[in-house]
């Protein structure tokens, strides 16, 4: 669990908002994949992705295949696919129901973990992202500290969230999440990040 | 052809009807420069119908009938002769029809607190009343240096005076020792009073100029002018220069779209001038040195505006800051109505301003600046820091600048596509916020 990386990609990710980017790449680790999961089920971010060294292409302008493949038959493939090459191709606006496979490099030097970033009222959703933890002093805490630390007090020597709609985010035994969430669970672990 | 004459006589059939007829005597050429009357004089009063005339005599012989021969002598018990002649004569001199046209009660402020009562003076509205001679005018008045016995005499009297304002009762019978104590006090200070009026040392043969020489009005020190108790007064007295219409106002608010009778201070609407220095302009003619001044306006209830005004005259430069801080007025998001919305931290050069919530009752701790700033905006419970520089003009800036663009807890859940509750409107039915 190296905190070094996740403070590259932390920089990273305060850089990329900044440039208005819409989608950026960041090196993939287990931490990272869980935490960022974690952004993007609080709302930060829009996608995670696992991809090459290219950035994946973008959902909605793949070609949607209208039916699971396993459930046609080869004639009535043949015959859809016909239909298909007549309608035009991109389904814009829709939420895409399939599914799609993005191709993978098999060397994992060469995979990359694709982030889609937010952007609301030409303001980026992401904002700030800080480490609390540093790769030389980790801190941990218990649900007590957790606690004071979400209604804004001191705890730990971590920090209150005092800040409107700030976040922390821990890392526990039951995987990665937001510190109300391991407030609700009565968890502990060590601190990651803080995002504003 | 001359240009004066008109174009339709130019388009007119020539015909006998066209020519020139002879001017009308309302048109003829006047040699003498006085005015001449027109046609009907005028009177200079509506002529008044006799039908009116009797029904107006009517009516102020039924409203102020003249005295009848009972009340005549009622009025004799209360009055003496001279005094009934006076009464008589001033109802001689006031016409009743005069009375019952344009005769009504005062309700204005100003109006006067009796309606026929002359015994009281009023120390505001009356003449005060004269003074007793003054001192040397006739000789049995004039005031001379007291000998020994007069000294003597008039000490006693003093002494009696000051005590019976004291003890308007009398001095009680048989008095207790604290009793006994404070009446010796009492005649101690009569006497020390007494030393020090000017009666002691002056004697007049006349006793009412003498007694004047005690008037405060004889006093080298000016005597306090009598204050008017009444608010409605106080409210809507005018004095001078105050009548004179601000037109920068009447320009401010035509430019804020607002009423012209508005009355920003009674709508709670305050203004400060908080940062004032002198500038130079380093021009290679010289320095021309002007005034700035950096105004901060509100209405105490989430309304603020920061202006800034530069002008070589300082008096130009503050009412420009003051139309510019009305002009730049923004509302500020106040966390219910009392304070703000999170922690803000702001940075503007040097400066770097930290602002946090606070619970109720906690009260504004922060720096002077940011002080004002909140009283303006009608923020109760606010800290803040100010760690680095404290300039006061950015100081000012930052501040405004973080408190309005606060972001809303609905526009970050409605960013991060969340849903947000306001469990306060659960908890308290909706009472709060």
């Amino acid at each position: 669990m190296s905190l070094v990386n996740l403070a590259h990609v932390c920089s990273h990710l305060q850089n990329a908002s900044k440039a208005r980017l819409g989608l950026t790449s960041i090196p993939v680790t287990k931490l990272h994949v869980a935490l960022m999961l974690g952004l993007q089920k609080q709302g930060f971010i829009s996608s995670v992705t696992l991809g090459g060294p290219a950035p994946p292409k973008p959902v909605l302008l793949q070609k949607p295949p209208k039916y699971p493949p396993a459930l046609l038959k080869a004639a009535e493939q043949a015959e859809l696919e016909a239909e298909e090459a007549a309608t035009p191709e991109v389904a814009w606006g829709r939420a895409p129901e399939w599914s799609y496979k993005e191709v993978v490099p098999a060397n994992p030097g060469q995979r990359r973990l694709w982030v889609g970033l937010k952007y609301w009222k030409n303001e980026p959703v992401l904002n700030k992202m800080h480490l609390i933890s540093k790769p030389t002093r980790r801190i941990w805490v218990n649900s007590d500290d957790l606690a004071k630390i979400t209604r804004g007090r001191e705890s730990a020597f971590v920090k209150g969230l005092t800040k409107t709609g700030e976040c922390m985010f821990v890392t526990t035994d039951k995987g990665i999440m937001e510190a109300r969430e391991c407030v609700e669970k009565k968890l502990g672990g060590m601190v990651l990040c803080r995002v504003i | 052809m001359s240009v004066c004459r008109p174009a339709r006589c130019l388009f007119a059939k020539s015909s006998a009807a066209a020519l020139p007829k002879p001017a009308s005597s309302s048109q003829c050429r006047t040699f003498t420069t006085t005015p001449s009357r027109p046609a009907r004089r005028r009177p200079h009063y509506p002529s008044v119908k006799a039908a009116d005339m009797t029904y107006l005599k009517e009516q102020a012989a039924t409203k102020h009938p003249d005295y009848a021969a009972v009340d005549e002598a009622l009025l004799a018990q209360k009055y003496t002769p001279s005094q009934l002649a006076a009464i008589r004569a001033a109802e001689a001199a006031i016409d009743p029809r005069d009375l019952t046209l344009q005769g009504k009660k005062r309700n204005d402020p100003w109006k006067l607190p009796y309606d026929d009562d002359l015994s009281h003076v009023d120390g505001v509205i009356d003449h005060a009343d004269k003074l007793h001679g003054p001192p040397g005018r006739n000789k049995r008045a004039r005031a001379r240096e007291a000998s020994e016995a007069e000294r003597e005499a008039a000490l006693g009297l003093i002494v009696n005076e000051q005590l019976a304002k004291m003890y308007p009762d009398g001095l009680p019978a048989d008095p207790t020792p604290e009793e006994e104590y404070q009446r010796e006090q009492a005649i101690h200070a009569a006497v020390q009073q007494a030393y020090l009026d000017p009666r002691t040392s002056f004697w007049a043969d006349d006793a009412a100029a003498w007694n004047s020489l005690a008037d405060p009005r004889h006093s080298a020190i000016m005597q306090e002018l009598p204050r008017i108790d009444s608010k409605v007064v106080q409210a809507t007295a005018t004095f001078e220069g105050q009548e004179v219409v601000d037109e920068r106002q009447q320009r401010l608010l035509h430019q804020l779209g607002w009423p012209q009778d508005t009355n920003l201070r009674q709508k709670g609407f305050i203004h400060k001038a908080i940062v004032q220095h002198f500038v130079s302009n380093y021009t290679r003619l010289g320095k021309i040195a002007s005034f700035y001044v950096l105004t901060i306006a509100g209405n105490q209830n989430g309304l603020l505006g920061v202006g800034e005004g530069k002008a070589v005259d300082s008096e130009e430069a503050v009412a420009a800051s003051i139309s510019n801080a009305y002009k730049n007025m923004k509302p500020i998001p106040r966390y219910e109505n009392r304070t703000i919305f999170g922690d803000i931290e702001k940075k503007l050069g040097a400066v770097r301003v930290q602002l946090q919530a606070r619970p109720p009752g906690f009260g504004v701790r922060t720096n002077h600046l940011i002080f004002e700033i909140a009283r303006m905006a009608g923020i109760k419970d606010l800290a803040a820091r100010v760690p680095r520089s404290r300039n006061k003009m950015n100081v000012v800036k930052a501040t405004w600048e973080a408190l309005t663009a606060q972001k809303l807890p609905e526009d970050i859940a409605r960013a991060r596509g969340k849903k947000l509750v306001d469990v306060r409107k659960v908890y308290y039915g909706g009472s709060i916020g």
